[in-house]
Formats: C-alpha cells, sequence, structure tokens
C-alpha cells in the first residue's frame, strides 16, 4: 500500500469532493463564500475551507438527505449538552478504509484469523460509536469466530470481564495463537489499575491497539507510562503497542508504525494514502512551515458526504513522513473573569 | 476593635471617594491601564466614567457590610480581572475589617495600586499593599481571592485561613417578546461594549423570544449597533489565542447558520434549537431564536454554572431564567450591578 500512487492525485480528489460538498451541503457553500474560496479554480486541497469539529455538534454536516441516513456516529464527550454527529448513507466505504488501512498496520504480518479482543462494549451496546464499529470490522474481518459477549469485554456499566479474558488468552497460548487486543486509553488504565504490579502475559506476537483520550473517565497517565505499562503487563514489546489516533468526524485513521517499521519512532502517525494531515497556523488556518507546530487541519477523502476538509482541536507536527500528535490545543483563556470554556466544562 | 454598622460604610465610602480621587488622575491613570488591559483608551475612559461604582444608596451598602460579614484581618488576591472591579473586592475587605492587605494582580495592577494610594493618602490606616504576600503564610482572618477557577483552588489548597473565591462567570441575556428590537440592540450592544466583554457579568449568549426571523432581525440590528459603537469605543488589542479562538466560532456558525462578522465583532446565530455554543470574549455573541421561556431554560441548562447575571428588557422572564443566585439586570445595566456585595452572588444562594 505504501508508496501506490493513486489513479488521481490527491489534491484532485479532493477539490471534486469540496465541490460536491459545496453544491450539496449549504453551510459548506457558505463558509467558501466567507472564506473567499473559488472552489472551480481550486487545485490545492490546502485551500479547502475546513470545516471545525464543533459544527458537528450544531447542525447536520452532511450532503445528503436525513431519511438516507443509515447509520449515525455520535462523539462520547457530551460538551455543553451537544454531542457531535457524524451521518453516513453508505458505511461500506468507512469499513473497507478502516479495515484496509488497520490491517495495513496491526495485522498485515498475519497469514490467518486470530482472537480478537475488545476492551470497550459490543456494537449493540455503543451502537452510535465510530470507534467500537471499527473494532466490530477488526473482529469480524480478522478474528477467529467468537461470540460477543467473548469479544467486547466491557459491559453498559463499564466493567471489564477479566476471567472471559482469561480464558481466550488461555486458548490463545493453548493454540499459540497471537492476539490482537483493541481498545481505549481509559479502558487500559483501568485495567492495569486492577492488575497492579501483576503481569498478564499474552501469547507471542500479540499487539495491541490503543486509542482515545481520557474525557475523565480514569486517571491521566502520559502516552509513553500507558505504552511502557502495557508491554509490561501483556509481556510485549514496547513496539507492539500501537496507537492509533481517529475521531467521530473524520471516516480515516491513523496509525504508529512501530509494529513493522523497526525505525519508526514511537509517536510518529501515518497517514493513509486517502487522508492527509496539514497542520496550521489556528489564526490564519494557513499550513505552518515543516516541523512547527500547529492545528491539525485533516482532509480526509473518505468524508465523501461530510466535510473533506476538519479542523481538529488537536496540535500536530510534521515529522519524517507523518505526523506527531502532541495534545488538545490548549483553549484561549480570556483576560478577566469572563469564563473559558475549558472552567465551564471544569464546574 | 469592633466596629459598628455605620463605621463600616463610612469606611466603604472612604473608599469610593479614594476611587474618585484615584480615577480623577486620568493623564496619569489611563495610559497606564491601557498598557496593562489592552484595552482601548477610550474604552479605559467608558469604564472609569460609566461603571467604576462610585454611587451606593446607605441601604445598598449595609447590604454589602452584611455580606462582608466581620473578620479581624483580609487578605486580597486579585487577579486581571476587569480593572474597576478593584473598588468592589476592597470595598468587601473593608467592610470585612479594619485591616486589610492588598496583592494586586501582577499583570495589571494599576488600578489597585492607585486606589490604595488614594485611600491611605486620605487617612485610611487600614488598608495597604503587600506585592510579596505569600498566602501560605497568612495565619489570621481570611483571604478573598479573585480569579479563574484554577487560581483559587491553588490559593485554597495552599491557605491555612479560610478563603472565599471569586471566580468567572458570564452574563446571558434574554429579549423578550415585547422588546423593541433597535432600543435592545442598541442597551444589549452597550452590555458587550464595555470591558471587551471580559467581564464575569459580560453578555456572551443572548436568547430572542419569537420565530427565527425574529432572531434574524436582532442578529442584524445587534450588528449594526455593535459596529456603530466601536466607532467611539474600538476594541482592544486581541491576543493571538483568542484571535485563533474567534476565527473558529466564526467559521463555526457560519457553516452552522449564520455569523455577522464586523470590523471589531462577531455575531454567530444558532440553528434552530441547536445546543448552545460558548463565544469567545471579546465582542462575541452567540444568538439564539426561541419559542418559548422553557425552552431557553432547557438550552442554558447545561450552562447555567456560569450565569452570573442575566440582563433582560423583561424583569419576569430574567428571574424566570436565572439561576439561583444570579444577577438581575435591565439591557444596557448588566454591567453596572448594585455596590451591594460580590458581583457573584451565587454563594449566597
Amino acid at each position: 500500500m505504501a508508496g501506490a500512487e493513486p489513479p488521481e492525485s490527491f489534491d484532485a480528489l479532493a477539490g471534486d469532493l469540496a465541490r460536491y460538498q459545496a453544491a450539496h451541503s449549504e453551510g459548506f457553500a457558505r463558509l467558501c463564500r466567507a472564506r473567499g474560496v473559488d472552489l472551480a479554480a481550486m487545485t490545492s486541497a490546502d485551500a479547502i475551507p475546513p470545516v471545525p469539529t464543533d459544527a458537528f455538534k450544531l447542525t447536520r454536516v452532511s450532503t445528503f438527505a436525513l431519511e438516507e441516513t443509515t447509520k449515525t456516529f455520535r462523539t462520547s464527550g457530551t460538551t455543553m449538552g451537544a454531542r457531535g454527529e457524524h451521518f453516513f448513507r453508505d458505511v461500506t466505504t468507512y469499513e473497507a478504509a478502516a479495515l484496509a488501512f488497520g490491517r495495513h498496520w496491526l495485522a498485515r504480518d498475519l497469514t490467518a484469523r486470530v482472537p480478537v479482543i475488545v476492551l470497550g462494549p459490543s456494537p449493540a451496546e455503543a451502537a452510535d460509536s465510530s470507534l467500537v464499529h471499527m473494532c466490530a470490522s477488526f473482529v469480524q474481518e480478522l478474528g477467529v469466530p467468537a461470540p460477543p459477549d467473548e469479544t467486547f469485554l466491557i459491559d453498559a456499566d463499564g466493567v471489564l470481564d477479566l476471567a472471559t479474558f482469561d480464558e481466550r488468552v488461555a486458548n490463545a497460548l493453548a493454540q499459540n495463537q497471537p492476539m490482537l487486543v483493541l481498545g481505549t486509553s481509559f479502558a487500559f488504565v483501568h485495567f492495569i489499575d486492577g492488575l497492579g504490579q501483576d503481569t498478564f502475559r499474552l501469547p507471542a506476537g500479540s499487539r495491541v491497539m490503543q486509542t482515545g483520550g481520557y474525557k475523565g473517565r480514569s486517571r491521566e497517565v502520559p502516552a509513553d507510562v500507558l505504552r511502557s505499562d502495557l508491554a509490561r503487563a501483556f509481556g510485549l514489546d514496547r513496539r507492539a503497542i500501537v496507537a492509533e489516533y481517529g475521531m467521530t468526524e473524520l471516516s480515516s485513521q491513523f496509525y504508529e508504525q512501530t509494529l513493522f517499521e523497526p525505525a519508526a519512532p514511537l509517536g510518529r502517525y501515518a497517514e493513509p494514502p486517502w487522508a492527509r494531515v496539514v497542520p496550521v497556523d489556528p489564526e490564519t488556518l494557513a499550513p505552518v512551515l515543516d516541523g512547527a507546530v500547529g492545528i491539525a487541519k485533516i482532509i480526509d477523502l473518505m468524508n465523501v458526504d461530510s466535510a473533506v476538509a476538519v479542523l481538529t482541536q488537536d496540535q500536530v507536527r510534521r515529522v519524517g513522513g507523518g505526523f506527531e500528535l502532541l495534545g488538545r490545543a490548549p483553549g484561549a483563556v480570556p483576560r478577566g473573569c469572563s469564563i473559558a470554556i475549558e472552567e465551564l466544562l471544569g464546574r | 476593635m469592633k466596629r459598628s454598622v455605620a463605621e463600616r460604610i463610612a469606611d466603604v465610602r472612604r473608599l469610593q471617594h479614594a476611587a474618585r480621587t484615584a480615577a480623577d488622575d486620568r493623564a496619569t491613570l489611563v495610559p497606564a491601564i491601557v498598557a496593562s488591559t489592552g484595552l482601548s483608551t477610550e474604552g479605559v475612559e467608558l469604564a472609569l466614567r460609566r461603571h467604576l461604582e462610585l454611587d451606593a444608596t446607605d441601604e445598598e451598602l449595609t447590604r454589602l457590610v452584611e455580606r462582608a460579614g466581620e473578620v479581624s484581618r483580609v487578605s486580597v488576591v486579585l487577579s486581571a480581572n476587569v480593572f474597576v472591579g478593584a473598588l468592589r473586592a476592597l470595598a468587601m475587605a473593608r467592610a470585612a475589617s479594619s485591616d486589610v492587605v492588598v496583592r494586586p494582580s501582577r499583570r495589571d495592577p494599576v488600578f489597585a495600586q492607585a486606589l490604595v494610594a488614594a485611600a491611605v493618602a486620605a487617612g485610611d490606616r487600614g488598608l495597604r499593599l503587600d506585592d510579596a504576600l505569600e498566602v501560605a503564610a497568612v495565619e489570621v482572618g481570611e483571604i478573598h481571592v479573585y480569579g479563574r477557577d484554577d487560581t483559587i483552588a491553588d490559593v485554597r489548597a495552599r491557605a491555612r485561613v479560610r478563603v472565599r473565591g471569586h471566580g468567572s462567570g458570564m452574563g446571558v441575556a434574554w429579549v423578550s417578546e415585547g422588546a423593541e428590537l433597535a432600543a435592545a440592540a442598541r442597551a444589549l450592544a452597550e452590555d458587550i461594549v464595555v470591558f471587551d466583554q471580559r467581564g464575569c457579568l459580560s453578555p456572551r449568549i443572548a436568547f430572542v423570544h419569537g420565530a427565527d426571523a425574529r432572531a434574524l432581525a436582532f442578529g442584524d440590528a445587534l450588528h449594526a449597533e455593535l459596529e456603530r459603537q466601536a466607532r467611539f469605543v474600538p476594541r482592544g488589542s486581541l491576543p493571538a489565542e483568542e484571535r485563533a479562538a474567534a476565527e473558529r466560532y466564526i467559521a463555526t456558525m457560519t457553516y452552522a447558520c449564520r455569523a455577522l462578522v464586523g470590523s471589531q465583532h462577531a455575531i454567530g446565530i444558532a440553528p434552530p434549537g441547536a445546543p448552545l455554543v460558548l463565544p469567545p470574549s471579546y465582542r462575541h455573541l452567540h444568538l439564539a431564536g426561541c419559542v418559548s421561556l422553557a425552552a431557553c431554560a432547557a438550552l442554558l441548562a447545561p450552562l447555567a454554572k456560569g450565569v452570573v447575571t442575566v440582563g433582560s428588557d423583561d424583569p419576569a422572564a430574567a428571574r424566570a431564567l436565572a439561576p439561583p443566585g444570579a444577577r438581575l439586570a435591565a439591557l444596557g445595566a448588566m454591567q453596572r450591578p448594585r455596590l451591594d456585595g460580590p458581583v457573584d452572588l451565587r454563594e449566597d444562594a
């Protein structure tokens, strides 16, 4: 996959999508006009005005009618009573892209199906979670058949079924099968906290995908500490702990390359050929110089029916053909006693 | 020595007199405040002219004294709040004690220093500055701390005496069904312009009762009024992170519904029924149409903890909408609360 040339250039495809979205989304057309962007003449994806993720909380970011919706993913946080929503009329493209890139960085060496465990709820319990949906796709395509209650090991109350996890690990060890364990950072922190200094060794060749922030659901642990803790607990090399970066408002995901690229540094994420992460100046939205920190503007060609360019609140830096994730951009703290959004959310 | 209520009121009045004296030295004071706050010269002049709380009735000051309580000493830790707020902070402290120590904001010390200097010059022996005041070393009385939530939490964690924290907040406005839109827009614009919306009473969100078209009409009227008022009271300098937040807010609202972007302000008009967004300060207002007070209250609920004041042309509606303890005000007077206690009365509720 790496190095393969798409049949059309990335910029041409992005431009086509932007024109399509402007023609079918009043909001995006309005944004283009306000930014003075001439889509007809546009030749670079960098010129596409990004839709801030906040917009997904306020309105329908979509090119199609409500009744055509077959799937809605929602953000987990309820920022001031609002959850961001991403509507799909067809998730097959989403699934194909997620699986292709996920397989590339998590499972390309596997020659047979392996036990896949998700430290998260099942799709039945979290039908609107894009992460759960993606994990379910991985289970379906990469996993040995197993019932949902032996696969998705966190119940609706957030309780981890450690006994089943233990049982599946024992079976995998007996059959000498590597495992794929998928989960959120906070689920892994709860797991580590429950484990204490004990270990929970996975079969040789196993790998772990961890993703997401904490959102107040567990204590926060620096990424390198979590990686070390997981490696110790599971008896794996640190490079077998692979971080994934994604968000509900996107249809593409990004992965660390540590499992298959011996020289790839920890903390550097790779983009699929159909997505590009551009650090931009938060005020002008112009790309920053290579190596400088900016806000992630993500051009996602899989966001066919929503927003081809999305403005996140995450800080990133381009490095060595990938990017580093540097955490959420600090919100503006107004001088004076006017309340800031972070304060309001913290109360 | 215990003071009577009348003596305590007299001490507060002496402080008000000192504030008047300090404010009269415009030639020295205004450029220094402009430099430390980033407000425009006209913005500082406006604040001194209309928002320095020099007038108060005996009844209001009696209330302030009651709310202040009485302690042996008050150590006041000021932050870079709206600069005229130093008067209320010191009035509360002086009402509570004959022994007040003040640590001005390091970033914005000008008015507090001038006020204390004028008070001391006028013979107030109960007030002194201590730029090096260390909260952990305070052993008597109480600490009054003004600032952001994390500042207050930090002081609480280190203090050995009682801490009264005065944090951040915001104002919301309700434009009633009967309001004359142009007049309401003019009044609300005044509330937005002063202090460049950096006060905890500054309106950040406004609701317009009625159909969406009425909210749009009000938005247009407010847009024009903010543009007009900016000619007389220009906005001060905008920090880079605020410019970024403003750009993001404007892009979000442009996509979601409508953004009215002026030379020194922006108004985001929310899609019908959409959850609220807190816009940045520095003359940004989020405007939502609401078909009823109940619908408005439901929208406001997730933000209610931050609401310090509700302004409206309809006092009954403001009362219905206000979270417990929030001040009520007429539009145009949201930034001029009576000197009857701290700005934020929610602690008393």
